[in-house]
């Protein structure tokens, strides 16, 4: 069974002027273990096909499907529950919670998991070692530097042990020699059986991926 | 831990907090003084009329005791009458005029109250003794009295009822001996007041024959009910007025209506700052946080836990601008209450801000779940926002 299915969507948004057709009829299956860039210029449609598989927004037509449930048959509480438990995000600005350290903020998921304290700190601390920062474990986001930021953001969409990984431009804010680092953990995961979707400009990123898919115009080029 | 980065977020801008509290600490002092002010006029009231357990008042119809020259003829009759209810334990009377004394080649005015010291609940003594039974020539000072006629306990004092326009001096004169100096229960505060016994001071100010008192005051037995105690007493006696303190403080609750109302408004007026204070701020870190918000919707934080933290962050701030309102409640309570009970005529021991745990719990119970409630706004704000469509205007 594929890990994510999108089957024929579509995503328009009314604007001001009118009308814009972000996708234009969008299919794609992510098989497991496999790791898939999806590339393309800006307004091509790749951010929203990102958050279409993430079930952060919906198609508006079409449909997308996460280890086989259809996500426009899910309410929001359903979605949110699925959201947390088989999905990993890693976005470009990381977006990690600044009042928390960085093992809190690996936490988090699993404390709205229901994971039990000991349990979760556990693993939160094992993954920190993985991404390389189990030193820097007390530390609060603003001392860390973007490429340590980033790395404690994977930690965090590993936390429940997703099905998928979802990274939108997780190199975008970094310069090359630290984004090479996230690019070294993304090779990683790959090789430890994680499937991953990520949207990039990055040539060096998509170069590593099994698979790239081409957008242009809200379209797969192929 | 984790549970806590909604409370946690109020030290990203110190200083923001901290403005933000010192309006909810000023606006929970306002409250707290204002349930103080609307309770504690009546409580404290209530407590000065029965600091000596005595719950009756037997006053002329239609006056207020001392509020003018009108008195009771025939106490002696009405106290026997007093004392033959079996329901009655205590009933002593007292009298109230101006007297004056000699110091040096001035006269100095005195309030005198004529006792009975076996029967009496309008001083207390702080120094020497009571005027003893058949004493007719003692006298009990108070402070003010004391220092401006330089008297102790054992020194002899003039008094006279009249003064003499034709000496500018005082007329039939008696000399007494200081017996001790009390506190006077009902007196403003400075009062220069003097206490003899009964019968001596209606003999000096030619009441004695007809036997005038201002007042008795009444103690019931235990068991016994003061308000059923005044309501026979005003049936048998209905030229005088017998009130228990239950029917003076209702009395007192509608003189003092506009009080409470005052209090209500302000009260009122605070809650709302306090609403306005919290949820002005929540909202606009909210919105200032709204790209960490979503990105935790997005990785699965349900609503109910964004706003669970957004509540408690309204509640965070709400308790500790309490706590410091608290503070500053008490002191300013403490401060306007020494300044409204020096006016003319109040008794010093009478409070405006009476400090009850009721009326704190109260206070802080309203400040508590309106506090709480303004934080209703900014997190349906923060739980509602679109998450694709946030996400987007961050990243552009």
């Amino acid at each position: 069974m594929s890990v994510a299915v999108a089957a024929e969507v579509t995503r328009d948004y009314s604007m001001s002027g009118g009308v814009v057709h972000a996708l234009r009829g969008v299919s794609l299956a992510i098989e497991p273990g496999e790791y898939v860039a999806i590339a393309g210029p800006s307004g091509s449609g790749k951010s929203t096909l990102l958050q279409l598989l993430g079930g952060i927004d919906l198609p508006t037509s079409g449909h997308v499907e996460i280890l086989g449930t259809r996500l426009d048959s899910l309410g929001d509480r359903a979605l949110t529950r699925l959201r947390l438990l088989r999905l990993g995000f890693i976005f470009q600005r990381f977006h990690l919670l600044p009042v928390l350290t960085a093992l809190e903020n690996v936490e988090l998921p699993m404390a709205e998991a229901g994971v039990p304290r000991d349990e979760r700190r556990e693993r939160a601390r094992s993954l920190l070692d993985y991404v390389g920062l189990l030193d820097r474990a007390a530390h609060r986001p603003v001392q860390l530097s973007g490429g340590e930021m980033q790395r404690v953001a994977i930690a965090r969409a590993l936390a429940n042990r997703p099905a998928l990984i979802l990274a939108d431009e997780p190199t975008g804010e970094l310069d090359a020699a630290t984004g090479a680092g996230i690019l070294a953990l993304f090779r990683r995961l790959t090789a430890d059986g994680s499937t991953l979707v990520v949207v990039t400009h990055d040539e060096r990123l998509a170069a590593e991926a099994g698979r790239v898919v081409h957008m242009l115009d809200g379209r797969v080029r192929g | 831990m984790i549970a806590g980065w909604g409370p946690r977020s109020l030290a990203r801008h110190p200083l923001r907090t901290a403005l933000s509290l010192a309006g909810i600490a000023v606006a929970s002092a306002m409250l707290l003084d204002m349930v103080m002010l609307s309770g504690g006029l009546e409580r404290s009231f209530a407590d000065l009329m029965l600091t000596r357990g005595f719950q009756i008042r037997v006053t002329p119809a239609g006056t207020l005791p001392f509020d003018a020259e009108a008195t009771i003829a025939g106490a002696g009759t009405l106290r026997a009458a007093l004392r033959g209810d079996p329901r009655i334990a205590a009933a002593g009377a007292v009298l109230g005029a101006s007297v004056f004394a000699r110091r040096g080649d001035s006269v100095v005015t005195l309030f005198a109250y004529g006792v009975e010291p076996d029967a009496q609940g309008i001083y207390e003594v702080e120094t020497g003794h009571d005027l003893a039974p058949g004493d007719t020539a003692g006298l009990l000072l108070s402070d003010p009295a004391a220092a401006v006629l330089h008297a102790a306990a054992g020194d002899r004092v003039t008094l006279a009822a009249r003064l003499d326009p034709g000496t500018a001096g005082a007329g039939g004169e008696r000399t007494f001996t200081v017996r001790g100096t009390v506190r006077w229960l009902y007196d403003y505060r400075g009062q220069r007041s003097i206490g003899l016994p009964l019968r001596t001071l209606q003999a000096m100010t030619g009441r004695a024959a007809e036997d005038r008192v201002s007042l008795l005051m009444v103690k019931v037995r235990n068991g016994a009910d003061p308000d059923a105690v005044a309501r026979s007493f005003r049936g048998r006696f209905p030229r005088v007025a017998a009130n228990s303190v239950t029917d003076l403080v209702a009395a007192f609750r509608v003189r003092m209506l506009y009080f409470r109302q005052l209090a209500g408004i302000l009260g009122t007026v605070s809650l709302l700052v306090t609403v306005l204070l919290v949820t002005t701020l929540l909202t606009i870190t909210v919105n200032e946080r709204l790209g960490e918000i979503v990105t935790l919707r997005a990785i699965g934080v349900s609503r109910a836990h964004v706003v669970r933290q957004v509540m408690a962050e309204g509640l965070a701030l709400t308790l500790l601008g309490a706590a410091l309102g608290t503070a500053l409640g008490l002191a300013t309570a403490r401060y306007l209450d020494t300044i409204l009970t020096s006016f003319p005529g109040l008794p010093a021991a009478f409070s405006f801000f009476v400090p009850r745990p009721d009326a704190i719990a109260l206070a802080a119970a309203a400040l508590l779940v309106t506090g709480t409630l303004a934080g209703l706004y900014p997190a349906w704000r923060a739980a509602g926002a679109p998450i694709a469509a946030t996400l987007r205007a961050e990243a552009t």
